[in-house]
């Protein structure tokens, strides 16, 4: 079992070994992440799926924000690691790995067994990352899954600053109230993170295949605007929020010697 | 006789209590300067009877300091007016302020006007250090230190007690870097916060005690045996990495501090005061002689990251931590070359935000145990 405790979701996946192909047995998602009841929901949901029990769980491997406060896990790992290693299940071509969470942007190097080689990590700002596109929803009274739909609808360019979450909610408030359209500012707030997450990417270097993974991935506005920005095709998966529980599985897997 | 434990456990009290260090020199009648970061001639403080008393701000909040400092500021300059304006340096005597980078120089102004009532003594290093006229200029410069500090403790200071607090000094650096090499060969028995506190607490003892206990640690230390250890052996360069919180999250995920490219650390002991007839002048040459520093001037600009690279051969480190003190100029400048330089030699490195504010640590441990990782899997 893998645990994924982020900032603002937790993630839980069960693999199984059939036949010596590594398979998802269950998964869950609770959109609340660490100090809340998610991390405690999400593993009680992903055993009741296919009513398993603890006690039936070979390995269990935490990571993610809050991955020290899970006391049943037997490993903790760092979410980088655990990342690297979902996204290779994924996509086994898989070199740049953008992992953008709640709070952190991750860019990761990925060898070609799953290893994490080298990453970078966003400095202690919000900009860029999902708590940035979370402010910005609430300002513009638009619900977070409603963003990139809205998004693609966009006419007119409007740009909104990568700098600094306050001053970029500014900006916003300042747009609206010049009556530009939603759509188009929801646009300016995608490349917006694309610019400042595509400037931490290539700080490491864009080695391809490239893959999005973290709750962001699910925005196809953000994924598209990154690719435009990077000019390189990057792929995802609906599975793209669970790499890191998915990973931390994998790993739990590598403990036992699997 | 104490044990390698005992004598860590002093060195680390000195670390964890400037101000009961501070008290103690006071209460016996010596008066204390403050020194502040980079390469005070701490020498002649000891030479006029006085105890030198490094500030290079600390862990805590800022405040009252704001008034004077933009929020982007360096917090090693905001934090040690902060303790200045909180009355944590009134038993000070005095300061010696040096002006080495654009925040700092700002700062002396700032510590001026804000702290009146402390004596102040500016300090102007040359950047073109090694010509002889750059040595006379610091040679005129340290002649202004040794002017105030004479004012200060009201007696001259005479070249024979200069030479006398050299030699303390000399055997002082000497004695710290071969602590250096010892703690990177024995992680096993000096922990990164250990290590980190035996060359603090050289900023708050007195040279002299610190020197004879630190002796006795290196005798100890030398006569262990070769020890394996496992985890992974890292550089740490920076400004400064004396953080509790960051040294615990390295032995948390059992890693090694194998040699350092510090300011606070080896790079403020790299260089000893020459042999000679003048020690104001032996003074000058040993500031001429010191280098590889991101805050001091080099024509070579890829002389540095060289050095750095060659030192984390030397030592035996598997990677490098660069501890980015935030808002440093002169070290976020030279980062991208020291950072080519690491990748062409094959060095893993990873780059950590630090100000003496943080108080959430969670951001650096996941980038520390997925560095852990990254050398790991190399192993």
């Amino acid at each position: 079992m893998g645990i994924d405790i982020g900032s603002t979701a937790s993630k839980c996946v069960i693999v199984r070994d059939a036949e010596g192909v590594k398979e998802i047995a269950d998964k869950a998602l609770i959109p609340y992440g660490a100090g809340t009841s998610g991390p405690a929901r999400v593993i009680e949901e992903a055993l009741a799926g296919r009513g398993f029990r603890k006690e039936d769980m070979a390995c269990i491997l935490a990571t993610g924000y809050g991955r020290n406060s899970i006391e049943m896990a037997d490993f903790e790992m760092s979410e980088l690691s655990c990342h690297a290693f979902g996204a290779h299940f994924l996509f086994p071509g898989a070199r740049t790995v953008i992992d953008i969470g709640g709070q952190d942007v991750k860019v990761l190097r990925v060898g070609e067994s799953g290893v994490l080689e080298t990453f970078v990590m966003n400095e202690k700002c919000a900009a860029g990352t999902g708590r940035f596109l979370e402010v910005m929803a609430r300002v513009l009274e638009v619900k977070l899954e409603d963003l990139a739909a809205l998004s693609a609808q966009s006419t007119e360019r409007v740009d909104i600053s990568s700098t600094c979450t306050v001053f970029a909610e500014s900006e916003v408030i300042s747009q609206l109230a010049q009556n530009k359209n939603r759509r188009d500012i929801i646009n300016g707030i995608h490349r917006s993170v694309a610019g400042r997450v595509s400037g931490l990417a290539r700080r490491l270097g864009v080695a391809e295949d490239v893959v999005m993974t973290g709750g962001v991935a699910r925005n196809e506005g953000v994924r598209l605007a990154l690719q435009n920005e990077l000019k390189t095709e990057i792929k995802t998966s609906p599975l793209a929020q669970y790499a890191g529980a998915l990973g931390a599985a994998l790993l739990a897997f590598r403990k036992l010697g699997g | 006789m104490s044990t390698i434990q005992e004598l860590l456990s002093q060195f680390d009290a000195a670390a964890a209590n400037p101000k009961a260090q501070l008290e103690k020199h006071t209460a016996a009648g010596k008066k204390a300067i403050g020194c502040f970061p980079y390469y005070v001639p701490e020498e002649l403080v000891r030479a006029a009877g006085m105890v030198p008393f490094g500030v290079w701000g600390a862990e805590g909040t800022i405040n009252a300091a704001k008034k004077y400092f933009a929020p982007f500021y360096c917090t090693i300059a905001q934090m040690s007016l902060e303790l200045a304006l909180n009355g944590k340096l009134d038993k000070l005597s005095g300061v010696i302020m040096p002006s080495l980078c654009d925040t700092l120089r700002p700062l002396t102004q700032n510590f001026r006007s804000a702290v009146p009532q402390l004596p102040f003594i500016f300090l102007a290093h040359p950047q073109n250090r090694h010509a002889p006229w750059g040595v006379e200029y610091t040679k005129s410069q340290y002649g202004r230190v040794k002017k105030k500090l004479e004012d200060i403790a009201g007696a001259p200071i005479t070249d024979s007690a200069l030479k006398d607090a050299i030699k303390v000094y000399n055997e002082s650096r000497a004695a710290r870097r071969k602590f250096v090499t010892l703690a990177g060969k024995h992680p096993e028995a000096v922990s990164p916060v250990q290590r980190s506190a035996v060359l603090k607490s050289a900023y708050f003892m007195d040279k002299a005690e610190h020197t004879a206990l630190l002796a006795d640690l290196n005798a100890q230390l030398e006569a262990l045996p070769d020890a394996a250890w496992k985890g992974p052996k890292v550089l740490l360069s920076g400004i400064l990495a004396d953080s509790r919180n960051l040294l615990q999250i390295l032995a948390d995920h059992n890693m090694a501090v194998a040699a350092d490219d510090v300011a606070h650390q080896s790079r403020a002991i790299r260089a000893d005061v020459p042999d000679a007839a003048d020690p104001m002048t032996a003074l000058a040459l040993q500031f001429a002689a010191q280098d590889h520093d991101v805050l001091l001037y080099d024509p070579e600009l890829l002389k540095r990251p060289e050095y750095v690279v060659n030192l984390a051969r030397e030592s035996g480190a598997e990677g490098v931590i660069v501890l980015m003190m935030q808002f440093c100029d002169p070290e976020e400048l030279e980062y991208p070359s020291l950072k080519q330089a690491l990748d062409k030699a094959g060095i893993p490195s990873v780059l950590i935000g630090y100000d003496q504010q943080m108080k959430d640590f969670g951001q650096a441990r996941t980038q520390i145990q997925a560095f852990a990782d990254v050398l790991n899997a190399r192993k």
